[in-house]
């Protein structure tokens, strides 16, 4: 007899796996085909079939330990060429959901964000803090004059709230991330054929080219949406940074002008990613779930990326417009969904960002990164 | 004593359910009127090269039939129809039948000399295209009726009349034309098979690409010693002698994809053509690449004494992708190996995809009230006076389409003499 091997399947976990988006899941008779037409997956404990099985036992311990589940780059050749519709992509969406929300820290910050149900309720907590703020320093009415957000918004009460929470959630992330490094030495070993640093390094030039994108055949025009908004955040990173710069060292205060280089990387940016959010609903919706089935979670943070886009550029346009009456609103609408997407990185779907560059990184280490 | 004398059936369809009900039917005492569309009966029974339970040659079963057939003035049959019409009910259909020409008459005694003077080549669709026939031939050697045909689709005409002249017997009449012509039968009888599923619609597994990839219908033609190899297994692009061979099963059964249903036969049948191969050379390796081996009731004992073989591997997996290795024209497989939870890479001398049944009335409907389920099968359920047996209904043996059709014949005789 082989050695004994003891599992212990968690039924809640099933129920939620199908819950979030992968209903199929039961459908799955192990036949392998999407281990062979991923295009991502390795010669060695190849998936996504073996995710599918653990699933169906409702195996999370090892499902929360797979660093399988963040190589995947969801562009579901599987679920195109799978037999029984079983869709192995979107399963694999609703186990990279699980994994935000259980290896979130603080746990409930997960639950929130996750739970499409509260998504109301965890963009309410941010306006609260806002018109707290406010209301208390006597900010809460529309300035008079030229149009300026920090006569209604003091910056540096913008960045004390910010920061603040960033830094927190951000020193939360950093945890989770070493927590689930540790998971991938352990279920990867540590036979290193490359350096930390030098894989590292490999895969950021990997994301800034989106290479392993381009594998992807069945949505393969996924990638063009998804390098827009990557860019997009990317030059709007750059851009905050810089206006901090601006407004600390050589004083120069926000809004700037319009002939201002910063400015056109920011409209630029902006624009980027309002064209490829477009490209990513468009996709999802021309696809009409044949290939891609997104679960309510994936749609709720487009709809956020998106409106988090249009009240950006509205609230510049607004401004610019110099209609006062919209404008701040707009400012604090606009904030809302900077917050949404900055403070809760760790526990929404940006989080794959951290846990996808370690999977591949380690990946790279271990030589089983496909070439 | 005969039950019903002056009544009809008609059956469609001559492949072995039709002319397992065609004999039972006739043989209990009724008229029976057999259309066939192919220029021979047999169906695809008369492509295998050996078939279940006993691994004889299917001439075996066949030529008892043909017996029947042609001992019992009860049953006439036509070739190279097709029905075109059915209209009336139960009790009273009145059936038009369309006959194509065969521009060979009954004097035909199979001599073969009009082929040596045909200057015409033909694909033999009955070779799955892995040779030619010229322009008339003989559907296969033991073909039933033994009589040659022409293809008006390759053949010159009249202008060439090569084997007018070589025919010593006034056997060939190139005037001959389609015939259209009025049946009144009491029942019909649906017996309308199957084709194998075009392999070419699965684009990962590089059928019609990869040179060596052929499907389990064209391994039985390489294997029958009437086949185009006259039974070498040897594979298409050089003729190489197959050392090393990979059977993939499910090739488009058991997928929303392709046929929604498992083809029920593909297993046994690869569990079969392994010991074709092993029998023929004793050094050659095979490997199955199966999701699940199904070897119902039987069967199993049949699977035991080919999974003893230590030269036959059985590896759980499906097969996913087939590419070809350009420098030796090998198909190389990819498929995970389940069991060990590794990517099986691997280069074969040719490889045959177990493709599935699907159901002849997939596609081609028939005329008349007549009921479908999901798949294009046709229901076991049909208007009164209408039967259908066979694969026509879902995937069956050989052994399971002949017990079907005694029962359909019995289920038909039960109405015609006033039963339920």
């Amino acid at each position: 007899m082989a050695e004994e091997t003891v599992l212990s399947p968690d039924i809640e976990f099933i129920r939620e796996l199908r819950q979030a988006g992968g209903e199929t899941l039961k459908k799955c008779y192990q036949c392998a085909t999407c281990s062979v037409v991923c295009p991502m997956s390795p010669e060695d404990k190849p998936f996504p079939r073996k995710e599918m099985i653990m699933g169906q036992l409702g195996l999370k311990d090892e499902i929360m330990a797979d660093p399988d589940i963040w190589y995947c780059h969801n562009c579901n050749d599987c679920s195109k060429y799978c037999p029984r519709g079983a869709r192995p992509g979107d399963v694999l969406g609703a186990m990279r959901q699980r994994f935000i929300k259980e290896y979130a820290i603080p746990k409930f910050m997960g639950s929130i964000v996750t739970n499409t149900k509260m998504t109301l309720f965890a963009l309410a907590i941010p306006l609260v803090i806002f018109l707290v703020v406010l209301g208390l320093t006597g900010h809460l009415h529309i300035p008079e004059g030229k149009i300026v957000y920090s006569h209604f918004f003091p910056i540096l009460y913008v960045e004390a709230i910010f920061i603040t929470l960033v830094g927190l959630t951000g020193l939360s992330y950093l945890i989770s991330l070493n927590k689930y490094w540790k998971t991938l030495k352990r279920v990867n070993g540590t036979d290193y054929k490359m350096g930390f640093g030098d894989a590292f390094v490999e895969t950021i030039l990997e994301f800034l080219s989106h290479k392993k994108f381009t594998k992807c055949e069945a949505n393969a025009d996924r990638k063009n949406g998804h390098l827009l908004v990557f860019y997009g955040f990317v030059g709007l990173f750059i851009v905050t940074c810089w206006l901090t710069f601006y407004d600390y060292i050589m004083g120069i205060e926000s809004p700037i002008a319009l002939s201002d280089p910063m400015k056109w990387l920011a409209n630029l940016s902006a624009l980027s990613l309002l064209v490829g959010i477009m490209i990513i609903i468009a996709n999802r919706l021309k696809d009409k779930g044949i290939n891609t089935k997104s679960s309510s979670f994936d749609w709720t943070f487009v709809t956020i990326i998106l409106l988090l886009t249009i009240t950006g550029i509205l609230t510049e346009l607004i401004r610019v417009a110099g209609v006062r009456t919209l404008a701040y609103p707009m400012y604090l609408i606009h904030l809302m969904f900077v917050f949404y997407t900055i403070v809760y990185f760790p526990y929404s779907k940006l989080a794959h960002m951290g846990y996808r560059a370690l999977a591949i990184t380690h990946y790279k280490m271990t030589g089983k990164d496909i070439k | 004593m005969a039950i019903a004398p002056d009544k009809t059936v008609l059956v469609v369809g001559g492949g072995i359910s039709g002319l397992t009900a065609t004999v039972e039917t006739a043989e209990a005492g009724t008229k029976v009127v057999l259309v066939e569309k192919n220029p021979y009966l047999g169906g695809r029974v008369a492509q295998l090269y050996r078939y279940f339970p006993k691994l004889c040659p299917p001439y075996c079963g066949l030529e008892i039939n043909f017996r029947r057939i042609k001992q019992n003035p009860a049953i006439t049959f036509y070739t190279l129809a097709e029905v075109d019409n059915i209209s009336g009910s139960a009790g009273n259909f009145s059936v038009t039948i369309k006959q194509k020409p065969r521009y060979v008459n009954e004097k035909c005694t199979a001599c073969g000399e009009c082929v040596e003077a045909c200057p015409v080549e033909r694909p033999n669709e009955f070779n799955f295209g892995m040779d030619n026939t010229k322009a008339i031939y003989l559907p296969h050697e033991l073909a039933f009726p033994m009589r040659y045909v022409i293809d008006d689709s390759y053949c010159k005409g009249k202008e060439c009349a090569k084997c007018v002249e070589a025919c010593k017997y006034g056997a060939i009449d190139l005037d001959m034309k389609e015939k259209t012509f009025e049946v009144n039968v009491e029942a019909i009888i649906f017996a309308t098979g199957w084709n194998p599923y075009d392999a070419t619609k699965m684009d990962n597994l590089g059928f019609g690409k990869v040179r060596n990839v052929i499907t389990n219908m064209m391994m039985e033609r390489l294997a029958a010693p009437n086949g185009p190899t006259k039974g070498k297994i040897v594979r298409p692009s050089d003729g190489k002698e197959v050392q090393k061979i990979a059977f993939v099963q499910c090739a488009g059964s058991r997928d929303e994809n392709h046929l929604n249903y498992c083809s029920a036969i593909c297993c046994m049948a690869s569990l079969k053509q392994a010991t074709y191969i092993r029998e023929q050379n004793p050094d050659a390796e095979v490997t199955i690449f199966y999701i699940d081996l199904r070897a119902p009731g039987k069967y199993e004992d049949f699977y035991r004494k080919v999974e003893a073989d230590e030269k036959i591997k059985m590896i759980k997996g499906k097969v996913a992708k087939i590419e070809e290795d350009p420098s030796t024209g090998d198909p190389v497989v990819t498929v995970e190996d389940v069991a060990n939870l590794k990517k099986i890479v691997e280069s074969f001398d040719m490889v045959v995809l177990a493709t599935g049944m699907e159901p002849q009335t997939r596609r081609n409907k028939l005329p008349g009230n007549v009921e479908y389920e999901e798949n294009g099968f046709l229901k076991v359920d049909q208007p009164d006076g209408v039967f259908a047996t066979g694969v026509a209904t879902r995937p069956l043996d050989v052994n399971t389409s002949n017990q079907d059709a005694t029962a359909k014949a019995i289920k038909c005789i039960q109405t015609l003499v006033g039963g339920k």
